[in-house]
């Protein structure tokens, strides 16, 4: 078999090849800030994408309807914001465990959204690190809460 | 006593199985759409000397996209007005609003690029709640993924907002 080269070498070497170990990391450790901003059309990939045909996320009259301010960007979209925020932070051998978060708040498009994740625990042993995570709207409400388990590959293997 | 909005049909789900289990192939092209539509440009996706430079055997899929891969593919007459496919579960809380409420995910081995996954999804846990804007009611359905090697890729309790 041979995986389909859709995208092909364009992002190799880009901008995620850096390696984070777990001797360089402690606990009260802060992962760099993250800026997300979800455009309309972004709203619309996505929700293509996964094949969601459902009108909160793309019809703003139906999703007054339903009370919303405007349309919706997707949960899920916003988890896998979080997991991005891990992954991108930890690098390519990093592997992630476990990642849970709770919608407090509904986010909407073209708003920045604030990731922030603070290390609060680690395991030399086994290189899992545990992140606490937190997404804020631009009036810095944390409208997403959550924690992740990411294994982290040591200098010394 | 209001009655609850949770009948007991519902009920009697809990632990039960919400569908047929769902089979899908994670094609490159698939998860790297749904990777660019994340903007997630993490070259593991893309590119297969990154993702074996990684330590994978070939390209992965982004973590959760396991849950879009199963996707049901149905006709647009099956469309419900909020836009939502019908009949896509044995649940039916038959309140009209839903959203998400958040997920807890194990990862448990890497979703490669050629797997096909099966998704066996059933019933958590259904509880009512009072809230500042009335009534709802949360649910949380667990999913297991399994690779086509017997493998558990993933697991996910995911909570639904219904109201």
């Amino acid at each position: 078999m041979t995986a389909d080269r859709f995208v092909g070498d364009r992002f190799k070497g880009d901008r995620f090849v850096e390696d984070r170990f777990v001797e360089d990391v402690a606990v009260g450790d802060e992962l760099p800030a993250v800026i997300r901003t979800a455009s309309r059309a972004q709203l619309f990939l996505y929700s293509a994408a996964t094949w969601n045909p459902h009108r909160i996320h793309y019809d703003r009259e139906y999703a007054a309807v339903e009370g919303h301010a405007d349309v919706l960007v997707h949960g899920p979209l916003q988890g896998a914001w979080l997991t991005q925020f891990l992954t991108d932070w930890a690098g390519p051998k990093a592997r992630l465990v476990r990642a849970e978060w709770q919608h407090r708040r509904p986010a909407f498009p073209d708003r920045a959204y604030t990731w922030q994740g603070r290390i609060t625990a680690v395991d030399p042993g086994s290189g899992e690190v545990t992140v606490e995570v937190s997404e804020l709207d631009d009036d810095g409400v944390r409208c997403v809460p959550g924690t992740a388990v990411i294994r982290l590959p040591r200098r010394t293997a | 006593m209001p009655e609850s909005l949770i009948s007991d049909e519902v009920r009697a789900l809990v632990g039960e199985l919400l569908e047929e289990p769902a089979t899908a192939r994670i094609t490159a092209r698939d998860a790297q759409r749904y990777a660019l539509a994340v903007d997630d440009l993490n070259p593991v996706y893309f590119d297969l000397d990154a993702a074996q430079a990684a330590g994978y055997r070939t390209m992965v899929a982004p973590p959760t996209f396991v849950s879009h891969v199963v996707a049901p593919t149905k006709s647009l007459a099956e469309l419900r007005v909020d836009g939502i496919f019908r009949g896509m579960s044995r649940l039916r809380l038959g309140l009209p609003r839903v959203m998400a409420g958040g997920d807890a995910w194990d990862f448990v081995s890497p979703a490669y690029v050629d797997d096909v996954i099966t998704a066996e999804t059933r019933l958590y846990s259904v509880t009512e709640h009072e809230g500042r804007n009335g009534r709802f009611v949360t649910s949380v359905v667990e999913t297991t993924y399994t690779n086509d090697r017997g493998e558990v890729v993933a697991r996910v309790r995911r909570t639904g907002i219904a109201r």
